[in-house]
């Protein structure tokens, strides 16, 4: 297994467009860095004296608008915002620190689509190329069977997908540090759950936080690999896949609104940091709910991946 | 002999429509079989099934006693082939192509790639990028991914289209060498009688996906008779007076006059009475009958047996 990972690695990073990939995903964050940069010089406005009573204020506020609210959705909002404002003031630690490596990281984070995107695309041509190409033939025609094959090939996809987060992760704390600094003792995050306020240091959240937004990226890499082995088409792959990567979530947005069954669409369930800060798609879904759905629909991916490609005739 | 390659009863249906038909045949360890048969005939498809790149829709293929349906991996660990074009990644070297298929069997050392390599003739580009090699060269490297494993059964299917007289000979004498020294069963394809002549101890001929006849090289061309041309002038005429002089020989008209099938001692009896019947006579040759019409003929006894 080892040696098949190996190879599909070889003729991933064999191509020039591969590095092409890892260049854009670098000059992008240093376009997102430079820009922030540039924001951070020109309002120089240094933390607040006062924001403990900003913050004051600003719970009186929410309090009243709590009252006011019906929703339980909004109450819970107003709660949360409340609970950490409170914890902020009894151990002093305000709101807007200074923009530091941490603060640019989680900015940067946005890039994981672009990550995706790409992982997207080496997903969606790792079984088809091999088809366009013809040289799946001399592939499948070794002393391993082809669940052997397909495997490898979904490992190295993942692979693939950890090595451009790792890339995205490690640079843009790099380029962080270079630009902004880093911060003599970092601000803890805070996690709000069930009406308790705990800490969580700063790095183990930032590395949740990919984990957890990789989600969308893996599971469309997923779909991405499936359609590419049962099509054998990796234009449909990357547009289909692509295409639901940057409207998938807005669609089911707009569904839910008016479709309970909307809870049932991957991408309601994608993003699990719903369920950490902000509120859940649709009310009523919990975690366990989403993740369900998660292993349902991958499972399904994986099924028709692998029941076609080890049924097909090849005859590229 | 030993047979190493068992296809029983196979038959391919795809959509409905049969492609292979009830083919059975066997080929020993050692012998070249040629595959032969017009485009389309099926050659192809058989090949692919040989190897597991199809399935069968009913019998079995055995190679080394393995099933290639059930026991596909060890069925498949004895084979080494090239279906269709010998198709590589073209941006990686051919070096790299071989470590990627080295790979994927076990026990393949760096010494057995360099080995094979040689054996092929490809030192000197083996480290430039396969785009850059033509198709001769691709169809060596084809052959060296074949041979990396030491196979016990070479399949090479159409191996000399597109090449040149050159390059045909050079794979001609590889794959009589390898049956030869290494005892390999080789298993070739073409629509070409000419080329099967040289190389095959035995021929499979096969159309509409049905296999017509199976038979060694050497009785194939040597059951038939001689054939004699004769450049007359009428040539209808003369047609005709053989038909009726020799109603046991076979006679055709041909580009210059006729053909007929009769032997040496016939020749001087038919002569005099052609000449009786003034007949203009200018030259007389024997021509031994080539694969070429013997594979016609035979193609065409089978089709009337099917008629009938
Ligand atoms: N995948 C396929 N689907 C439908 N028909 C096919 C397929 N592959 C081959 N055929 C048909 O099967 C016949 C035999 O093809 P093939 O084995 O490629 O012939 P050959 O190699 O002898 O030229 C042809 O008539 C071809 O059209
Ligand atoms: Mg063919």
């Amino acid at each position: 297994m080892f040696n098949l990972i190996k190879n599909e690695w070889m003729k991933i990073f064999r191509r020039p467009g591969t590095y092409v990939m890892i260049a854009l995903l670098i000059v992008i964050t240093c376009i997102v860095g430079a820009f922030f940069k540039y924001q951070e010089t020109g309002s120089n406005a240094g933390p607040d004296k006062n924001w403990q009573q900003t913050l004051q204020e600003e719970n009186d506020a929410l309090k009243k608008q709590m009252e006011q609210s019906r929703t339980k959705i909004e109450q819970d909002f107003f709660k949360e915002e409340i609970a950490i404002n409170d914890y902020r003031i009894k151990h002093n630690l305000p709101e807007k620190e200074k923009f530091n490596v941490w603060s640019f990281v989680k900015q940067a984070s946005e890039l994981i689509t672009l990550a995706g995107l790409f992982t997207i695309i080496i997903s969606a041509g790792i079984v088809a190329s091999e088809f366009n190409w013809g040289t799946i033939k001399l592939l499948l025609i070794r002393p391993i069977n082809r669940s052997k094959i397909l495997i490898s090939k979904y490992l190295t996809v993942l692979l693939f997908a950890l090595t451009m987060l790792a890339i995205l992760f490690v640079f843009s704390t790099a380029l962080g540090a270079l630009l902004f600094g880093m911060p003599e003792h970092a601000a803890p995050y805070l996690n709000y759950h069930n009406g308790t306020v705990t800490e969580q240091n700063i790095v183990v959240h930032l590395l949740i936080y990919y984990g957890l937004s990789s989600i969308d990226m893996i599971m469309l890499a997923t779909m991405a690999f499936m359609i590419s082995s049962v099509f054998r088409n990796s234009s449909l792959a990357i547009g289909l896949s692509i295409f639901l990567l940057f409207t998938g979530a807005q669609f089911t947005a707009l569904l839910s609104l008016k479709f309970a069954w909307a809870k049932y669409i991957l991408f309601a369930n994608t993003n699990l940091m719903q369920y950490f800060e902000g509120t859940p798609m649709v009310e009523g879904m919990t975690m366990n709910f989403s993740i369900s759905i998660l292993v349902i629909y991958f499972i399904i991916f994986q099924f028709l991946a692998f029941f076609v490609f080890k049924k097909r005739d090849v005859a590229a | 002999m030993e047979s190493i390659v068992e296809l029983k009863n196979v038959t391919k249906v795809i959509k409905g429509r049969t492609i292979i038909d009830d083919i059975s045949f066997q080929v020993n360890k050692g012998e070249v079989f040629g595959f032969l048969g017009p485009n389309g005939a099926g050659k192809t498809t058989t090949i692919r099934m040989i190897v597991g790149l199809m399935a069968i829709t009913s019998g079995d293929i055995a190679i080394g006693g393995s099933s290639i349906k059930t026991q596909f991996e060890d069925a498949v660990r004895h084979v080494g082939a090239i279906v269709e074009n010998p198709e590589m990644y073209k941006f990686l070297s051919g070096y790299q192509n071989l470590i990627h298929y080295a790979r994927m069997s076990k026990g393949i050392t760096k010494e057995k790639i360099a080995e094979v390599v040689e054996l092929v003739g490809l030192s000197d580009r083996i480290h430039d990028k396969v785009k850059t090699y033509s198709l001769g060269m691709r169809q060596r490297l084809g052959l060296a991914q074949c041979l990396l494993h030491d196979p016990e059964v070479l399949i090479l299917d159409e191996p000399t289209n597109g090449l040149d007289p050159a390059g045909i000979r050079e794979i001609r004498d590889y794959v009589r060498l390898l049956a030869r020294e290494k005892n390999m069963a080789v298993i070739v394809s073409s629509h070409l009688l000419s080329e099967m002549e040289m190389m095959c101890d035995r021929i499979g001929i096969i159309q509409n996906g049905q296999l017509i006849d199976v038979q060694q090289v050497k009785e194939f061309i040597q059951g038939n008779e001689t054939f004699h041309e004769l450049e007359v002038i009428p040539s209808e005429t003369a047609l005709s007076i053989v038909h009726a002089n020799f109603p046991d020989a076979e006679a055709n008209l041909s580009r210059n006059g006729i053909s007929v099938s009769l032997s040496k001692e016939d020749i001087p009896n038919l002569v005099k009475i052609l000449v009786q019947e003034e007949i203009k006579i200018f030259g007389i040759k024997e021509t031994a009958k080539t694969l070429e019409d013997r594979f016609l003929e035979v193609t065409k006894e089978k089709e009337a047996e099917a008629h009938v």
